[in-house]
């Protein structure tokens, strides 16, 4: 793997370069480039079946790129040995074993990383206070409701402070109140400098926390940047193509009518920039 | 009744699609079918063809051999009521049938078409082995009446044996909803039911070859049956269904085919009242009864070490829930049958006790925790690679935990036992083998188990999980067997005084290869953990 190019980069605590995934003749990730900064909530948004989940696996070394590179918290992503220090990672599933209890869930993923419980212990059982676990923290987790196994995973996933975390749908299954407080959490975690890699449909949730957006669309990275940058160019764009053409496509116009409306959001700026025409967004971001 | 019919026959239509294209569409699914279909549809039958082509040619001079139909029949008769019971008490997870089907069609369409597709799949194991038999039978007969009389004649017995087994293995899948006992109890009756099965079957089966005599020509040709099977009542049915080319029908075999044709409707309804029943109480059968408090922590012996402490944790999971290591009734089934010596002679217990718990305690050792190392934890695997540096951990806390099972079998019970049937020098040496065989048998099982690893959830004993190859665990049986046979030989040398370098060189080179193959093992396994991708998931 060559070094980091630019000082950003270098700086960096996740970058991509070129990072491809093929399977056959399907492209799942096409030729992504991205940066994001230490200490920063970075949404990453598509539709489903965009690539993101092949990008987070990549990102967290799960599995190889066909071509191109990542690195994360300066780790090549493709070196798990030591990539493992570094990152948490919740996926959509979470990756629990239903016969032990909370407590002894979150005492094993200590144990794999070689950390001792009474390390983390302090840290963990607060998490689980704030999310309204520790009451059942000795029951087994085959009893747990979605809610309490994601807020189990959700601990399990940061109690050992990482760089980077990587969060798919972290709010999935969790009531308004618990949803709140996850993204309070997620919120205190950027501001003690820990960088979260946010995917999730939940435009809301990114538009309250995220600091910088990327969209992916078909594999590609079809726009990043600030909340308010991608919004400013999908409607400039949008509004541009609602004149140029008014009959491309039907979708296209009515995501280019949404999106040229008086108070564009993030919603009407990933509708537009979703939309199955071929556009360089990020020529405009 | 048309809407019932035609509601079923969609139902059944789709299982049956999904099972083809389970097998054809998965190699080693596609590859184990066949092996399957080879060992019992052409090598078992071609086994008996010489005693099949005879009794065909006897039946051929007119008097008809009814000893060995009545066995043939009885057998029939067991293998359908076993296959029966096991699907039926196995239908809680099999199919494809989910809720959608269960709310969407009459609930008895969906029993009639899950109970089609079971018989039909108990049948069809029947097909090849039964076709190859009746020809054998056809060319020693010289014509095809006799084949076709005794087809005609077994299907009756055969559906009949496939619905009962079903009604009891309907029973016993209620029984095991309705009692809320420990999975432990039902795991511990489980293991007792099977051995009293199979220990009792060999000590029936071993009276009943007793009373042939040593001249019996062949295991069909044993005309006295064991009392256990109903021999005389299934004889004179052979009578009745072989009456056209010479056979003599009596009373008893009239009555036997009337029930045996009786049987089929009336079980056929009592299943499908029963799995109609069943179909909506099993999906609110839980074992929430199980649910126990967290435990303050890791008991000191496993605190050692993080694998230690993983190893801990797997052990903690098999108490809570021992359908963990269902799979290992097929070790059980396979080691079975050296306790039919012990049936035969109690006594024996002392000299073969010692061989059965070292070896044993091998065989759990690696079969416990290590022959799926990879696809065990096929769900937490985003966890377990993002989080460990090194998957030694993980290895070492598979084979840590196996140790844990399987040495105090094979140093608490071989080797005592060992002290008292042969003497103190005997069993140190014992200890050594125990130890070597334990260690080397678990690393060689972490390395088999990430050579062929099972990812895909399958059905085996009732319980959906990642089981490991059922051919893998096979050879490793073998294996363990081989190695501790000639480890025996070593202990017996060592034991009796042979000549000291001898012995020293025997010991050296065994102990190099048990822990080479070990240490071997264990280094593919970690190598094929760290380079684990995620791209087929």
């Amino acid at each position: 793997m060559s070094e980091p190019s630019t000082s950003r980069e270098t700086d960096a605590a996740l970058s991509a370069r070129g990072l491809t995934k093929r399977y056959g003749s399907t492209t799942a990730v096409e030729s992504v480039d991205l940066t994001v900064d230490p200490g920063v909530v970075f949404g990453f948004l598509g539709p489903n079946g965009a690539g993101k989940t092949t990008t987070m696996r990549i990102l967290t070394g799960l599995i190889d790129p066909t071509s191109g590179e990542a690195r994360v918290a300066g780790v090549p992503s493709d070196d798990r040995a030591r990539l493992v220090d570094h990152i948490g990672l919740l996926p959509e599933e979470p990756p629990l074993y239903d016969e032990l209890t909370g407590r002894e869930q979150l005492q094993f993923a200590a144990d794999l990383r070689d950390i001792r419980w009474d390390a983390v212990s302090e840290r963990a059982l607060g998490l689980c206070d704030k999310l309204d676990l520790s009451e059942d923290l000795d029951r087994r987790i085959d009893g747990y409701s979605k809610g309490m196994r994601q807020k189990t995973a959700f601990v399990q996933t940061v109690q050992h402070d990482p760089d980077v975390v990587f969060l798919d749908e972290p709010t999935s299954g969790l009531d308004p109140r618990a949803a709140k407080t996850l993204r309070e959490l997620i919120v205190d975690l950027a501001e003690s400098d820990t960088t979260v890699f946010l995917s999730t449909h939940i435009l809301p949730v990114v538009e309250e926390i995220a600091d910088e957006v990327g969209v992916l669309h078909e594999g590609r990275l079809v726009a990043e940047g600030s909340i308010d940058e991608l919004v400013a160019s999908a409607g400039a764009a949008a509004d541009d193509r609602a004149t140029d053409d008014q009959t491309v496509d039907d979708r296209a116009g009515d995501s280019a009518e949404t999106a040229g409306a008086d108070d564009p959001d993030l919603e009407d700026a990933f509708l537009a920039l979703t939309s199955r025409e071929e556009t360089d967004w990020n020529a405009d971001a | 009744m048309t809407d019932l019919a035609r509601d079923a026959w969609t139902v059944l239509r789709t299982e049956i699609r999904v099972r083809v294209r389970t097998v054809i569409t998965d190699r080693r699914t596609l590859l184990g079918t066949a092996s399957s279909l080879l060992l019992f549809g052409v090598l078992f039958p071609w086994f008996f063809r010489e005693n099949v082509v005879s009794f065909g040619e006897r039946a051929a001079t007119g008097a008809v051999p009814l000893g060995p139909l009545g066995a043939a029949f009885a057998t029939l008769a067991v293998v359908g009521v076993t296959v029966g019971a096991s699907t039926g008490f196995g239908q809680e997870t099999t199919g494809t049938v989910g809720p959608l089907v269960r709310t969407s069609v009459a609930p008895t369409a969906v029993s009639l078409a899950r109970l089609a597709s079971e018989v039909a799949r108990g049948l069809t194991i029947f097909v090849l082995p039964a076709f190859a038999v009746l020809t054998f039978l056809g060319t020693g007969y010289g014509g095809p009446a006799l084949p076709a009389l005794l087809a005609a004649g077994a299907l009756p017995v055969i559906l009949a044996a496939l619905l009962v087994g079903r009604l009891v293995g309907d029973a016993v899948r209620y029984l095991n909803l309705a009692v809320g006992v420990s999975l432990w109890v039902k795991a511990a009756v489980t293991v007792v039911v099977t051995l009293v099965f199979f220990v009792g079957t060999q000590a029936l089966l071993f009276a009943g070859s007793a009373d042939a005599g040593e001249g019996s020509e062949s295991p069909l040709a044993a005309a006295s049956l064991p009392p256990f099977l109903p021999g005389e009542p299934l004889q004179s049915y052979a009578g009745v269904v072989t009456s056209p080319v010479g056979g003599s029908p009596r009373a008893l075999g009239w009555a036997v085919g009337i029930v045996a044709v009786a049987a089929v409707p009336v079980a056929l309804a009592a299943a499908l009242r029963a799995e109609t029943h069943l179909l909506f109480r099993e999906t609110s059968a839980g074992d929430a009864g199980d649910a126990v408090a967290g435990t303050s922590g890791v008991p000191r012996p496993f605190t050692v070490g993080p694998g230690a402490r993983v190893a801990w944790r797997y052990l903690l999971r098999t108490r809570r829930d021992p359908r963990i290591l269902s799979h290992l009734m097929i070790v059980l089934f396979m080691g079975i049958g050296s306790l039919g010596n012990v049936v035969r002679d109690p006594g024996s217990i002392v000299h073969i006790g010692p061989p059965i718990a070292v070896i044993g305690g091998a065989v759990l050792a690696g079969a416990t925790y290590c022959m799926n190392p990879l696809g065990d934890d096929v769900d937490q695997l985003p966890l377990l690679l993002t989080s460990a540096g090194s998957t030694s951990v993980l290895l070492h806390g598979r084979a840590l935990a196996g140790v844990a099972v399987g040495l105090p079998l094979a140093l608490g019970v071989g080797v005592p036992l060992a002290a008292v049937s042969e003497s103190l020098l005997f069993a140190a040496w014992l200890a050594v083998l125990a130890v070597a065989l334990v260690f080397g048998g678990a690393g060689v099982a972490l390395g088999l188990g990430a050579v062929v690893p099972k990812f895909e959830t399958r059905e085996y004993m009732s319980v959906e999980r990642p089981h490991p190859s059922n051919y893998v665990l096979f050879g490793y049986l073998l294996g363990v067997t081989l190695g501790g046979g000639i480890g025996f030989l070593l202990v017996d040398r060592a034991a009796s005084g042979a000549p000291g370098a001898l012995v020293g060189v025997g010991w050296a080179v065994y102990l190099a290869v048990v822990g080479g193959a070990g240490l071997g093992g264990y280094v593919y396994a970690h190598r094929r953990f760290d380079d684990l991708s995620l791209d087929r998931f």
